[in-house]
């Protein structure tokens, strides 16, 4: 070659132009990403139960170029599977896995949000899919507001494929991100494990995109206070901690930490109407999933409700700074707590965590 | 160095600090703000720096504490004491417990990215342990805010560790520990903590490696110095610099002035440490900025020639207060204090020495040739540009470009040495050539 200055000089470019491109690519806005609507592929329409899904997820994966698929796919492990949290994607942590919505194209999302919405409740306002879309669309104000579009909004939540979905081996279903952290785990076929599944929200306030306004955790929160408004000064006294709460205790990372002993006071002492106002509270959680799932869990805790325990502090409306309430079961366990919110002060944005005694992670 | 880009690097410092702790940790992360307990570990006692967020203390301390934090020293100042000490314990392996001391108390505004600017209570705690107890093993029973805020979660690291070799400012704090509640047995375990044995070998070393640092650093310092070296080689003649004196007259010159700074500033150094002499920094910082102009003026025009040694004596004794500031901060005990002394001046000796054998050799060779006027009045010229940029800043307490660059040439002196190395070399090959015609 009479001039290696020039090979020198394309070799530097083309690797810079590849970056750059990489950099260009895809990428929908946040405000795209809450338009995009679920798209099954057709080729699912006749699937049911976890065979749906699994066909979804194939679906999607086949949306994916190379290197997408290696984001998104990967192979099973615990220690991927607790990589979950509830902070927004900031610096070098929480590192979640998984491909982030905002590297998707729209028809790559459509799937993507098949996927998802094949796994929850289907048009209930402000649960199952709707609270999922409502907690981006939430996400998306607190960016704008904050003026972090880069850190908070419906880019920055990750879908993660954890094993090979198939109806024989074990697979997790894992989608999260600013208070959001969804864990679906399948094992020979069967729903292995629904949690940890932490919701909150920031802002607490209605948000409206494109005329659907959502409030996602208002209902959570007002069934814990009929909870705790149907309770006698009595069994008040009975249920309420003496410590401050200003978070989740089982937030990210707490895994497997359950209390030894179990505060507050047995639902067994309380009316069957509160055990059923319990009940509510449980639903808000449960029912988020599609109804096929739902039923046996709440089948469960709906047997259990004698042998649980409810706690909080605070002013027992959830509306207040500090406010806490927990429900404690054979293997519910179930966490709310408002706290100050940083970025709209004087308002109280919560925190909640739904995890499983038994099936966390899918059990063992 | 000049104060406020000092002030600047401290709260660097302190940001990295809190990331730094933050991203050590993963288990640690929090919506809300941790304690922080920053140790400083010393031969018979522990200085801690504890930080709680007032956001967190509240809940805990059962007194209002947000709204009003400008004043809340002063109107809770007994309480918080009383607090504290209840809250911190330390116990040594043999179960006897340790004098705790609440002294100056404090609350500043900090901030991290995740949680956004937020205020807190700075306590400084005096830990003592019984007699004969080792200071560097210790249960810390610590639960200031825990106790009731179960939520909450206290960082605990070693801040400053003379026997370990931990002494710089900007270190790294080494993690101890996290104290936060055991969920699963609803208890707040104390924090068993075993600090690796250190020695006074490692302590001395590093208080040389201190003492190099902070030369090699400190660009005023050596500005002063090199500046006041620039004339050395040369005689004068009706009152102005003349030509090259000869080998042993600039050489002779140089050794008295060094000599002499490093007597002045030894002697301050001693007496600052001790506490016996002690300037507020701001003033030293000027006269030091002052000391690099008078040095400037002399190279241009000789002011006090034949004077020289006294001169740098003189201000030595004020560069010497400055170096005493960042032993005293150590509070060293008087054993580690008198080592850290030795090992600091000895470092700082070194690096002056250091760096004088560097450049001595072109401005002896470049005194000989007719640019020097040009060597000269250019280094006075730009030492003097440094020195009122750090004149201003120091006496407004503002930063400004002038002191900022002249603050960062440090980091190109390399290159100016080659510059200088290369130019010695070039003018006296040229001469040597114009000497030898026949040649």
């Amino acid at each position: 070659m009479r001039h290696p200055s020039f090979v020198w000089g394309l070799g530097l470019l083309l690797p810079a132009l590849l970056a750059w491109q990489r950099q260009q690519a895809p990428g929908l806005s946040n405000s795209t990403i809450v338009q995009v609507k679920p798209a099954p592929a057709p080729s699912c329409a006749a699937a049911q139960g976890l065979a749906r899904v699994v066909c979804l997820a194939e679906a999607f994966k086949a949306t994916l170029s190379p290197s997408q698929l290696a984001e998104a796919q990967r192979p099973y492990t615990k220690a991927d599977a607790a990589r979950w949290s509830n902070f927004p994607q900031q610096f070098s942590r929480p590192q979640r896995v998984g491909i982030a919505l905002g590297a998707l194209t729209a028809p790559q999302l459509a799937a993507a949000k098949a996927l998802l919405a094949s796994v929850l409740a289907p048009g209930v306002p402000n649960e199952g899919y709707d609270e999922l879309e409502g907690n981006l669309v939430a996400d998306n104000y607190l960016g704008t507001a904050t003026n972090q579009t880069g850190t908070f909004g419906a880019g920055n939540y990750y879908l993660a494929l954890l094993g090979t979905p198939s109806l024989s081996g074990r697979w997790e279903l894992q989608y999260g991100g600013h208070h959001f952290a969804f864990a679906n785990t399948y094992q020979g076929g069967k729903t292995a494990g629904v949690t940890p599944d932490f919701r909150g929200a920031e802002p607490m306030t209605p948000v409206t995109d494109h005329g659907h306004t959502y409030q996602p955790l208002e209902q959570e929160r007002a069934a814990f206070a009929a909870l705790l408004s149907s309770l006698s000064v009595a069994e008040q006294a009975k249920a309420r901690l003496t410590t401050t709460f200003r978070d989740v205790l089982l937030g990210p990372g707490q895994d497997g930490r359950f209390p030894a002993t179990r505060q507050g006071v047995r639902l067994s002492e309380l009316s069957t109407v509160q055990q059923q106002l319990a009940r509510q509270a449980i639903r808000r959680y449960v029912d988020d999933l599609d109804p096929a799932t739902a039923a046996p869990l709440l089948a469960r805790y709906t047997a259990e409700l004698p042998a649980t325990y409810l706690a909080f502090v605070g002013s027992g409306t959830m509306g207040k700074d500090n406010d806490y309430v927990r429900l404690d079961g054979p293997s519910l366990w179930l966490e709310y707590s408002g706290q100050p919110s940083r970025d709209f002060p004087g308002t109280v944005h919560p925190h909640s965590v739904w995890r499983d005694r038994t099936t966390d992670y899918g059990g063992q | 160095m000049n104060p406020s880009t000092s002030y600047f690097n401290r709260l660097i410092t302190l940001l990295v600090v809190l990331l730094g702790i933050g991203s050590l940790l993963p288990a640690a992360a929090h919506p809300m703000p941790n304690s922080v307990v920053l140790l400083s570990v010393h031969a018979q006692r522990i200085e801690a720096a504890v930080q709680i967020p007032l956001t967190e203390l509240q809940p805990a301390f059962g007194h209002a504490v947000g709204d009003s934090s400008a004043q809340l020293v002063q109107r809770l100042g007994p309480e918080l004491r009383a607090y504290l000490t209840q809250h911190i314990k330390l116990q040594s392996p043999d179960g006897r417990y340790w004098a705790v001391t609440v002294g100056q108390l404090g609350v500043h505004e900090t901030q991290n990215p995740l949680n956004g600017p937020y205020r807190e209570l700075t306590a400084q705690v005096a830990m003592v342990p019984p007699a004969g107890a080792d200071v560097r093993q210790f249960l810390l029973r610590y639960d200031a805010v825990l106790h009731q805020v179960v939520t909450h979660k206290i960082l605990v690291a070693v801040h400053q560790d003379w026997a370990t070799g931990q002494v710089a400012d900007d270190a790294e704090p080494a993690q101890v520990g996290i104290i936060q509640l055991d969920v699963r047995n609803n208890v707040i375990p104390p924090l068993p903590v075993n600090l690796a044995t250190g020695s006074a070998w490692t302590g001395f070393r590093a208080l040389v490696q201190l003492g190099i640092r902070h030369i090699a650093e400190g660009t005023d310092h050596l500005l002063f110095l090199l500046v006041l070296l620039l004339p050395a080689p040369l005689l004068v003649a009706r009152r102005r610099w003349s030509t090259f004196g000869g080998v042993r007259h600039g050489l002779r010159h140089i050794l008295l002035i060094v000599t002499a700074f490093t007597l002045g500033h030894s002697l301050t150094l001693l007496l600052g440490t001790l506490g016996w002499v002690r300037l507020p920094s701001q003033p030293v910082e000027i006269l030091i900025a002052v000391s690099i102009l008078v040095s400037a003026a002399h190279a241009w025009r000789p002011l006090f020639p034949g004077r020289e040694a006294w001169v740098a004596a003189g201000f030595g004794l004020v560069h010497g207060l400055a170096f005493a500031g960042t032993l005293a901060n150590l509070h060293l005990e008087a054993g580690p204090m008198a080592l850290s002394l030795l090992g600091f001046n000895l470092g700082i000796e070194l690096m002056q020495l250091f760096v004088i054998a560097l450049t001595l050799p072109w401005l002896l060779l470049l005194s000989r040739t007719p640019a020097y006027p040009w060597v000269r009045v250019g280094g006075a010229a730009v030492a003097a540009l440094a020195a009122v940029g750090w004149l201003v800043e120091r006496v407004s307490g503002r930063a400004n470009e002038l002191g900022q660059a002249a603050g960062q040439v440090a980091a190109y002196a390399p290159y100016g040495l080659g510059l200088l190395a290369a130019l010695a070399l070039l003018l006296t090959w040229q001469r040597q050539v114009r000497q030898q015609p026949g040649a």
